[in-house]
């Protein structure tokens, strides 16, 4: 277990839920809301109807891919707190390509999604090798790279690389070849509505289930984990400090990017600076509760893409701020966070 | 003081002697020695009282230092003197010291121990907790024996002797280690003009050579060089000079998967830092170092073999090796070392801290290894392991070599003034 | 002559305004590292000393008020961070990220409850070009206090020592958690200054996402300076002088995003050209539990 594990506990589960109906309690009183009334209309928000659990599922789509991005830095024992850059990065990467280029669907969606992960994944590289070459704090150098992927992307896409007309802060829209298929309408299903929704669920789970594979089943994944959670002793293994960064970063930087592919190929079918609801951050809780191993964290991206579908229920429905649920998710991470059991690199 | 059970009395101030010293690198030797009870002026540190209160002190015991020296860039045996002066500056009634001489030359030694008898003779209770009992019983009044936590015999120490003493440690007779075979020695590892440095350590010109089948052992003092000679060895650090294996030179940018591949094998000194992923099970930790040649599915086997060649228990492959005692882990570092049947072997300090059973298991399997005609470079900082299992000594002190013995001529006095730096 | 003169003293008089929250926030995290606590947090301590200042000042018709409310508010904040990492154990990182994003939501969630609209509060008592000048000068002043307490006073060499080697300090007698503890609730008090200056002497409200970073540019000062009073603040000044640069380069027809970009790339280059060479506490970042 690396900086940020220990074994999830009975103890976790109570903790999440006195802090979750705690602080959501103390908040929605404070909004001259009754609590009652706002968590039942969180859950309804989430689970309602058919609708709505799909957006619970979109919304833990957007999480999951993120969050497996950090769970593979953080078995590398490093701190990628950059996904939300390396993911805006890549749906613009996404959105800028589809609408550049007429293709047909089998070769424009790859082209999206495979544009969306080489940006992101270019994205956590620097990072990366910095940490390898100069011993960089990947901290920092992930958080200043936030500011500059957002700054960079306005840039872009209102100036040089603009697509909607003069100063429109966003990219064409995406042609239908380029958006992501309704899986389900693939197969005729009565509820259209779900349907668009699955596509980028059912990818990110299958991409969690390549990821256990590599981490776990393979000599990159083991070599990956040993460096995140005994970097002397990986060393003297023979095991490349350095290209494990470096690699380790991009792969982080490359799934979060794909999920900015998929919430511009998916849902919005355009790309602008405002696509992510702070998914990067919420990630890190997602990653964390499912305690790195992502079969858990699919299990957590769809507890916390409860909380974001639900939350705008609750925020439309009882009133309560939406902001609500940042809050509650910034002191699940503190709260769950776990002793560091080995120590790190010795590095600024 | 703290007890999980009974009672503890001291009466007095009770000071205390750490093994691994509890002084702070970064700050001097008067912020070491005063810390926490500085003279002040005022709001701030008197400094210039801290620094007259340190000279005083020193004087007071014989026990010379600098008291702006900031505590890092002194060699080993001055930190022990600065260790001692923040106990006795407490003016202790009871003064506990655990390993003092660890880290001392022999010839330190003796005069160690005047210093602390004359605290004896002027009425402080002093405990001092070793394993070298030749120290036992030149130096103490009363002897306390424990194995495993328990005290197994209390003796004034002119009624018992060494032998007497090492068998209560062990429970027994202290177990015989392998014979040695003659073998074949071709020379395997050749350094001239060898120079190093790691982060705390300088090797300096260094010239010597290991052969096959030989177990050439490398006696001094703890920090005179040895790491930064494992380290250039293992390509952790670059070096300069010239360094041959099997006859081939080796290029100081190697890196230490290419050592690896070479067959070199270096057992690191730390085990739990340098060496094992404590959170990993054994299985896992027995592939590290050969997860690229061993496929999956062996690891199961490999690991298996290692646990019962050295008995390693619980002989459970599936534990966690964070929670198995140090003699165990050690088990696993020097199995899986040894495992590959590697050419040359650096051992570095192979049964630091472990049980005297399995230290002998240990230094069995390097006697076997040699056997077997792989080279053994053994480093450690006790000179009783060396005698026991190298076929020649060398010296080092202060990153050179500085003498070298064959098994049949290893003089303890001789090699003990080398080792303090006395030509 | 004269108008390039002017040029230059308006840049160095803004560099002095845009430096000033980064001194505060970098001496309050000089202070957490030198005792060994990563403060990853120094963010949320900014939105809270900005937030609060302006809610207690708006509510008081007091600026006085709401900057004393300000360090309180980052002192509960740090507060927060420093138990858990002292007595919890937990990874610092990790925690103060999460401090960053509850902080961030609950000044957002604030904004909305009391002045019922999201992004930005309404305008407040403000403390003035003298004010703004006293914080100024009062950064620097900070500065050689620090300096003063970490080299000359025996709470001083306490915290270096447990920055260095907590297990050693704490055989010398010295309590390394609550030292460590009440080093990060001074840090504190120091940074939510930054945040007040924000809030209450550059502006004279609150705005979500007002500090855009700054506590993180000040880590990076922190590491550029060294991990000393003085080194971080000539760090921070640096940082704001790039910030500064701005304004002036916009009128160059530099594109606004990249000057924006400015003090974040600048933050990037130091770690990537300084950092590898520098040591830090020996033991920042690193949980002291007891045995």
């Amino acid at each position: 277990m690396s900086a940020v594990l220990r074994t999830r506990t009975v103890r976790d589960l109570l903790v999440v839920l006195v802090v979750v109906f705690g602080v959501g309690s103390i908040a929605m009183l404070l909004a001259h809301v009754s609590p009652i009334d706002g968590f039942a209309q969180l859950f309804d928000g989430a689970f309602g109807t058919p609708e709505e659990v799909g957006e619970t599922l979109v919304q833990a789509a957007f999480l999951l891919f993120p969050a497996l991005g950090i769970a593979v830095a953080f078995r590398a024992g490093l701190f990628n707190i950059g996904a939300e850059g390396q993911l805006v990065l890549g749906g613009f990467a996404a959105g800028w390509i589809g609408a550049q280029l007429p293709m047909p669907a089998y070769l424009a969606i790859p082209a999206v999604l495979i544009a969306g992960a080489l940006a992101g994944g270019a994205w956590g590289a620097i990072p990366g090798f910095l940490k390898a070459r100069f011993g960089a704090n990947e901290v920092i150098a992930t958080l200043m790279l936030n500011y500059v992927a957002v700054l960079l992307c306005t840039y872009l896409v209102t100036g040089p690389l603009q697509q909607g007309g003069s100063g429109a802060s966003e990219t064409a829209a995406l042609p239908k070849a380029a958006q992501l298929p309704d899986l389900i309408g693939l197969l005729a299903d009565p509820h259209p509505t779900l349907a668009y929704v699955l596509t980028p669920f059912v990818i990110a789970v299958a991409l969690a289930f390549v990821l256990r594979w590599l981490l776990f089943r393979t000599v990159f994944g083991y070599e990956l984990r040993a460096a995140g959670d005994a970097p002397e002793a990986a060393k003297r293994a023979g095991i490349d400090l350095g290209r494990t960064a470096l690699l380790a970063m991009s792969i982080s930087g490359a799934i979060a990017g794909l999920g900015g592919a998929t919430i511009v190929a998916g849902e919005l079918h355009r790309f602008n600076t405002g696509l992510s609801a702070g998914y990067g951050f919420i990630a890190i809780a997602v990653a964390i509760v499912g305690n790195l191993d992502p079969r858990w964290i699919i299990v957590a991206s769809i507890a916390f893409g409860m909380l974001q579908s639900g939350g705008i229920a609750m925020q439309a429905e009882a009133h309560v701020p939406k902001e609500v649920i940042a809050l509650v998710t910034g002191l699940v991470i503190i709260a769950l966070a776990g002793r560091r059991v080995v120590a790190t690199r010795r590095t600024t | 003081m703290r007890s999980d059970d009974g009672d503890v009395e001291a009466g007095g101030v009770v000071g205390l002697v750490h093994q691994h010293f509890k002084l702070i690198e970064r700050l001097r030797v008067w912020e070491n020695v005063l810390l926490n009870r500085e003279p002040r002026r005022g709001w701030a540190i008197d400094v210039a009282a801290a620094r007259e209160r340190v000279r005083a002190l020193a004087a007071r015991y014989g026990l010379a230092v600098d008291p702006d020296a900031v505590v890092e860039t002194l060699p080993v045996g001055i930190k022990q003197r600065v260790e001692l002066l923040r106990e006795l500056d407490r003016e202790p009634s009871v003064l506990l010291l655990d390993e003092p001489t660890a880290a001392l030359a022999p010839g330190e030694i003796a005069s160690f121990f005047t210093t602390i008898g004359e605290l004896a003779r002027n009425g402080t209770a002093v405990l001092v907790v070793t394993h070298k009992l030749a120290e036992v019983t030149a130096y103490s009044q009363r002897v306390t024996v424990m194995r495993a936590g328990r005290v197994v015999a209390r003796h004034a120490t002119a009624e018992t002797n060494a032998a007497d003493i090492a068998r209560a440690m062990v429970g027994g007779e202290v177990p015989a280690l392998a014979d040695r075979t003659a073998t074949a020695t071709a020379p395997l590892l050749e350094a001239r003009g060898l120079s190093a440095r790691s982060a705390t350590s300088a090797l300096d010109d260094a010239s010597f050579e290991v052969r096959a089948g030989e177990i050439v052992g490398i006696a001094g003092v703890e920090g005179n060089g040895q790491s930064a000679l494992a380290d250039a060895i293992a390509g952790i650090v670059p070096f300069s000079g010239e360094l041959r294996f099997a006859g081939e030179q080796l290029r100081a940018s190697e890196s230490p998967a290419v050592r690896i591949a070479r067959g070199i094998r270096v057992i690191p000194q730390d085990r739990r830092h340098e060496a094992l992923v404590l959170d990993w099970n054994v299985r896992d930790n027995v592939a590290l170092g050969r997860q690229r040649s061993l496929p999956r599915r062996a690891f199961a086997d490999a690991a298996r073999a290692v646990i019962e060649r050295f008995d390693v228990r619980p002989p459970n492959a599936d534990a966690i090796a964070g929670e198995l005692s140090g003699g165990n882990q050690q088990k696993i570092v020097v199995g899986r070392a040894l495992a590959s049947a590697p050419k040359l072997i650096v051992a570095y300090q192979p049964t630091r801290g472990i049980d005297v059973g399995a230290a002998a298991l240990v230094q069995s399997r390097l006697i076997e290894a040699r056997n077997a005609g792989a080279g053994v470079l053994l480093i450690s900082f006790e000179l009783d392991e060396i005698f026991a299992c190298a076929d020649r000594v060398l010296v080092i002190a202060n990153g050179r070599f500085a003498g070298s013995f064959a098994r049949a001529d290893v003089d303890r006095g001789r090699i003990g003034a080398l080792m303090a730096g006395q030509a | 002559m004269n108008a390039t003169l002017a040029v230059v003293l308006a840049l160095l008089g803004l560099t002095l305004v845009k430096a000033t929250p980064l001194i505060y926030a970098a001496l309050g995290g000089v202070l957490s590292e030198r005792s060994g606590v990563v403060n990853i947090g120094l963010e949320a301590i900014l939105i809270a000393g900005a937030f609060t200042s302006v809610a207690v000042s708006g509510a008081t018709g007091n600026p006085i008020a709401g900057t004393l409310a300000g360090i309180v508010a980052g002192m509960v904040v740090a507060a927060v961070l420093a138990f858990v990492t002292t007595r919890l154990a937990v990874d610092q990182i990790v925690a103060g990220t999460g401090l960053n994003i509850a902080a961030l939501a609950a000044a957002a969630f604030g904004l909305v409850l009391l002045y019922h609209q999201p992004g930005a509060s309404r305008e407040v008592p403000a403390l003035g070009k003298n004010g703004e000048t006293t914080l100024i000068v009062l950064a620097f002043i900070a500065a050689g206090v620090l300096h003063y307490v970490l080299t000359r006073t025996p709470w001083g060499l306490r915290v270096r020592a447990c920055g260095e080697d907590p297990s050693a300090a704490e055989s010398a007698g010295i309590d390394a958690l609550t030292t460590r503890f009440w080093a990060v609730v001074a840090g504190g008090a120091v940074a939510s200054l930054g945040g007040v200056y924000l809030a209450l002497a550059e502006l004279d409200l609150y705005s979500d996402g007002m500090t855009a970073g700054r506590g993180f540019i000040a880590l990076a000062a922190v590491i550029f300076g060294r991990w000393t009073p003085f080194g971080a603040t000539g760090a921070a000044l640096c940082f704001g002088f790039f910030a500064a640069l701005q304004f002036s380069l916009q009128r160059a027809g530099v594109p606004s995003e990249l000057l924006q970009a400015l003090p974040y790339l600048a933050a990037l280059i130091a770690l990537a050209g300084f950092a590898g060479r520098v040591r830090a506490p020996a033991a920042d970042g690193v949980p002291y539990i007891r045995a």
